[in-house]
């Protein structure tokens, strides 16, 4: 017997709106189920295609695969239609929380947005601390050139903290006109949206520009790509600022001569590239770029780099869901850079970073360091870099 | 038919890590405190927004304070509940307990034909947990502290409920009207609907009365109705750790933390 | 002013002591209030005085002379053979107007807050609840009773002075019990209060106690991390001592040494409990989110650079292999002690 399949109207109404006319783009090729990350760490894989397919339809049933996407966008390089594959897991995702049937523990993480303005559930009032003793100015539009937006991960998480103390002494040592917004900073709704509440998302992007502009400002260097991402990607109507991801203001100091590096680390390295550094937006030259301006270091370039960079595993809203250890993106990185004798692994995200640094403990890894790429560059300009 | 009627009682509480105790006149500084619908209030509403799920019933926030406190609880419209009452005057400032009981009792009076009041266990502020028995004193009802599970009867006149206690839980049946505490963390409060937001934020009205408004004897609301004073305030030390490192032989260390460990005994 | 039903020139100098009994036993928290109410009037004509309601109550109160009270009022009726807090509170009622105590205590237990929240309104009094500790004024009969807020940030110091009984329930644990040599001339005084199971407010349809696993309701938690090397033998035994559970981090879970429901942190389980002692975890955020709100965090781990230690109270640099076991017999040796 074959069961009736239902159309979801709800669905339905989502999928044209993600859609739209290009709603039959999709033919059902499967280059995306190929590609998809998970068929490299599961059997069962996540059949992007039958997900594609079931939306065309409005027939629901996806059930918890919804939830596996880290929207790392390797299906959308592979498509050969340009179908909006990570919006559509969104809009799925979107028809869940209208249904109030999203896998338990997302929805805390809203309320942390909504109360706490990080999706950590940490207190607003401590988000300053991860720059204690260090002189980090509150922005102010007359004074200061752009505004340092620290982001969630990098002002909580200890292991990310380090990474942002890294760059703002780089910043401080080479005269860098910066200020950030201290308590006032709330969450960028990146993951608000990659898990699929578009509407809350926009409600907090709304907020956040209308605080960028009371501030004045005019030029936005993040910490975390996902900040980058979503301001330059996702937030409706920006034209009053730019936005940059911190590894390309670092460039431009290098390439002024703002920064001396005075020392260079003899340790073999690589540089795995966040998703959104690469897929999203395609800044994938720009951290080597600055490793060039270090003489005489040993790179190489791990198996999959660049546009076909293998995904952390962190997002997506995947931080904050449980991954079996068998199924972590992670742990497949860590083994690469081993397979390569590699002594450090430089990346330019704080997830990605807490992904890997798991992994690397996870496998008992002794000669690998995972370093943010600040936290790379502050070893090499400071006598004693390393706090 | 009568609509089945739930009142949840909400409040508004500063972050508990902003509050500071001002050294000189030993008062609260709540003022400069962000604040939040007290967290197992959240737990309060969602229950009453399950039943609202399964049958057809009306959910109404009721709450004492000042009108900020408007602003911040229409989160609850927004999550799904229909009315919003909020007891509002300057009167009413000061109560502890017995007052604050006595003045919600009277609102759910006012508001008339409740069946049930959920509230949260207890206040992130006071951590009293003693308001649920209070209003139910006050109305003269059954009540059924700290719930997790709600069963309606078919005619909706009974309750039956499943209670949390220490190692176990209870399953309780009482007759409706009847007063309920929910267990703090017994569910996941559900987020705020986006469809209804629009109007939970703007348009929704709230009822806002007053002491005339409402029947209270004026001996028996605010401070004058508060047998309670507060003699003394101080700011307990702050949550930091103390990163107290023990020293010494493997057998001291032992004795050190069997003395650290030993009032944390939780069973004989 | 709200008036209550006698005020401080009508109530007489005795602290009455709800106790609170199972299975024909006092219970701790009902033992400790016990001692306090010794302690704050030692030396003075205070009468201290337990209220016990039952329907057999003979060998708690015997047990409460035992522990040093003079006097015990009883009130047993057959329709309460378990507590019900319409029941009990007409009871209560009744007898603290008779008896007209200045004081009036209990445990903050599910029970006696039930209790005291309808108790204090009947009687249009104050209510404490929650307290940490009390102290009595032996001359102008003013208790004052200590308690926190806020997560415990702040203490404020409340006092009733006008109305009586005043009335504090007292946070479990708070009051620890001391051996006092009992009153010779102790009795146990039995009151009548007239009732029916129309008195009864709810119907007790199901009473389960026993083992459930929720470690976010656990108020002591032993933790293990990967220093472990998967032996949870030691910290099971620790645990059970204690009377907690055991979590763990994710490492031990993912090599399935122990049960994923035991996994603490941002995608495990979130606890606040009162003690959490952490074993062989180097302190991963994502770890730490999870027992951040404990109130007191013990650290062991061999690595003196470990981030667990930023977030403890007491930290121990060892193998906790070799501290357990120790702090296991310390533990044995030290409740041995106490209770001979």
């Amino acid at each position: 017997m074959i069961d009736a399949l239902l159309i979801d109207d709800g669905l339905q109404d989502e999928m044209m709106g993600v859609f739209g006319q290009a709603a039959w783009a999709c033919f059902q090729c499967g280059a995306c189920t190929a590609t998809c990350p998970w068929g490299i760490v599961s059997e069962r894989s996540l059949s992007i295609r039958e997900m594609m397919r079931r939306a065309q339809l409005s027939v629901g049933g996806a059930g918890g695969d919804v939830w596996l996407c880290t929207d790392c966008g390797q299906c959308l390089q592979s498509c050969p239609r340009g179908v909006p594959v990570s919006r559509v897991f969104q809009a799925w995702r979107g028809q869940l929380w209208k249904k109030r049937t999203v896998e338990s523990g997302l929805t805390p993480v809203l309320w942390s947005v909504y109360w706490n303005g990080n999706p950590l559930s940490q207190p607003p009032s401590e988000r300053m601390n991860w720059a204690d003793g260090l002189d980090v100015p509150l922005f102010d539009a007359k004074e200061h050139e752009y505004l340092l937006f620290v982001g969630c991960t990098a002002s909580y998480d200890p292991r990310a903290q380090k990474a942002a103390r890294a760059l703002v002494r780089i910043l401080n040592t080479s005269g860098s006109d910066y200020g950030v917004l201290g308590e006032q900073e709330r969450c960028c709704g990146e993951c608000v949206l990659r898990m699929g509440h578009r509407p809350y998302f926009e409600d907090i992007a709304r907020a956040n520009l209308e605080q960028f502009r009371k501030a004045g400002v005019r030029r936005v260097v993040t910490i975390s790509p996902h900040c980058y991402d979503a301001f330059n990607n996702h937030y409706p109507d920006r034209k009053e600022f730019v936005s940059i991801h911190y590894s390309q203001l670092l460039l431009d100091l290098l390439a002024s001569g703002k920064i001396d590096l005075e020392s260079t680390p003899s340790s073999r390295l690589s540089f795995h590239d966040p998703c959104l550094l690469s897929r999203a937006n395609p800044e994938y030259e720009t951290p080597r770029e600055i490793l060039a301006h270090f003489d005489g270091i040993e790179f190489e370039e791990l198996d999959r780099s660049r546009a076909e960079t293998l995904c952390c595993g962190g997002g997506g809203g995947r931080i904050f869901l449980e991954t079996l250890p068998d199924e972590r993106f992670s742990n497949l990185r860590i083994q690469e850079a081993q397979q390569h004798a590699i002594q450090t692994l430089l990346t330019t995200c704080p997830l990605c970073i807490s992904c890997l640094e798991d992994s690397r403990s996870a496998i008992q890894v002794e000669n690998l360091k995972v370093l943010d790429l600040a936290e790379f560059i502050v070893s090499a300009i400071v006598p004693d870099g390393r706090e | 038919m009568h609509e089945f009627h739930i009142v949840v009682c909400m409040k508004v509480v500063p972050k508990a890590e902003e509050i500071r105790v001002d050294p000189e006149s030993l008062l609260l500084d709540r003022e400069n405190a962000r604040s939040e619908i007290n967290p197992p209030d959240m737990n309060a509403i969602e229950h009453a927004l399950r039943i609202k799920d399964q049958c057809r019933a009306r959910v109404s926030i009721l709450s004492m304070g000042p009108p900020l406190f408007e602003s911040i609880l229409r989160v609850g419209l927004a999550m799904g509940a229909d009315d919003f009452y909020l007891l509002s005057d300057r009167a009413f400032a000061g109560a502890d307990t017995l007052a604050t009981t006595y003045t919600l009792a009277r609102g759910i009076d006012k508001i008339g034909d409740v069946d049930l009041v959920i509230c949260g266990e207890e206040s992130a502020d006071g951590a009293t947990g003693q308001v649920p028995a209070g209003i139910a004193e006050w109305l003269g009802w059954p009540q059924v502290t700290l719930a997790t599970e709600f069963q309606l009867s078919d005619d909706y006149t009974v309750c039956t409920a499943r209670r949390e206690i220490p190692g176990g839980y209870e399953v309780h049946r009482v007759k409706l009207p009847a007063v309920f505490s929910v267990k703090t963390a017994s569910n996941e409060p559900r987020f705020m609907d986006f469809d209804r937001k629009p109007w939970a934020m703007e348009e929704a009205g709230v009822i806002v009365w007053s002491r005339s408004d409402i029947e209270v004897e004026d001996d028996l609301i605010g401070l004058k109705g508060s047998p309670t004073i507060v003699s003394g305030l101080e700011q307990a030390e702050t949550r930091a750790r103390q990163q107290h490192m023990l020293e010494g032989d493997p057998e001291s260390i032992a004795a050190q933390l069997a003395e650290i460990l030993a009032p944390f005994h939780t069973r004989n | 002013m709200a008036v209550s039903l006698y005020g401080p020139e009508d109530a007489r100098q005795t602290v009455c002591v709800y106790l609170e009994h199972n299975a024909g036993r006092l219970e701790d928290v009902s033992l400790g209030l016990i001692s306090k109410a010794l302690e704050l009037t030692s030396g003075s004509d205070w009468r201290v005085c337990g209220l016990i309601l039952g329907d057999d109550t003979r060998k708690p109160a015997q047990e409460a002379l035992a522990r040093g009270l003079g006097e015990v009022i009883s009130i047993q009726h057959e329709i309460m053979t378990r507590f019900d807090v319409s029941a009990f509170t007409r009871a209560c009622f009744e007898v603290i107007l008779q008896e007209k105590p200045a004081v009036f205590i209990l445990g903050a237990t599910p029970d006696g807050r039930d209790l005291a929240g309808r108790l204090a309104v009947r009687l249009r009094t104050g209510l404490n609840a929650d307290c940490t500790d009390l102290r009595l004024n032996l001359e102008t009969g003013q208790l004052i009773s200590e308690v926190s807020g806020f997560g415990g940030g702040v203490i404020a110091l409340l006092e009733s002075p006008a109305h009586r009984p005043q009335m504090s329930t007292v946070r479990p644990g708070v009051f620890e019990q001391q051996f006092v040599r009992p009153v010779k001339s102790g009795v146990i005084r039995q009151i009548d209060v007239s009732l029916s199971r129309s008195d009864l407010q709810s119907e007790l349809l199901e009473r389960s106690v026993g083992e459930r696993l929720d470690l976010s309701k656990s108020q002591v938690l032993i933790c293990g991390g990967r220093g472990m090397h998967g032996e949870f033998v030691q910290l099971n035994a620790l645990a059970e001592q204690l009377g907690g559970e055991v979590g763990a981090t994710r490492p031990p879970v993912d090599e399935g040494y122990i049960e994923r429901e035991r996994q603490i942190g941002q995608t495990g389980v979130v606890c606040r409990p009162k003690l959490a002692v952490t074993c062989g975890i180097s302190g991963a955020f994502h770890f730490v989110v999870g027992i951040q709100e404990a109130d007191t965090v013990v650290a062991i781990n061999i690595d003196p650079q470990a981030e667990i230690f930023n977030y403890c109270d007491y930290g121990v640099v060892a193998d906790a292999h070799q501290v357990i076991p120790a702090l296991i017999e310390a533990l044995a040796r030290e409740s041995h002690s106490s209770h001979a």
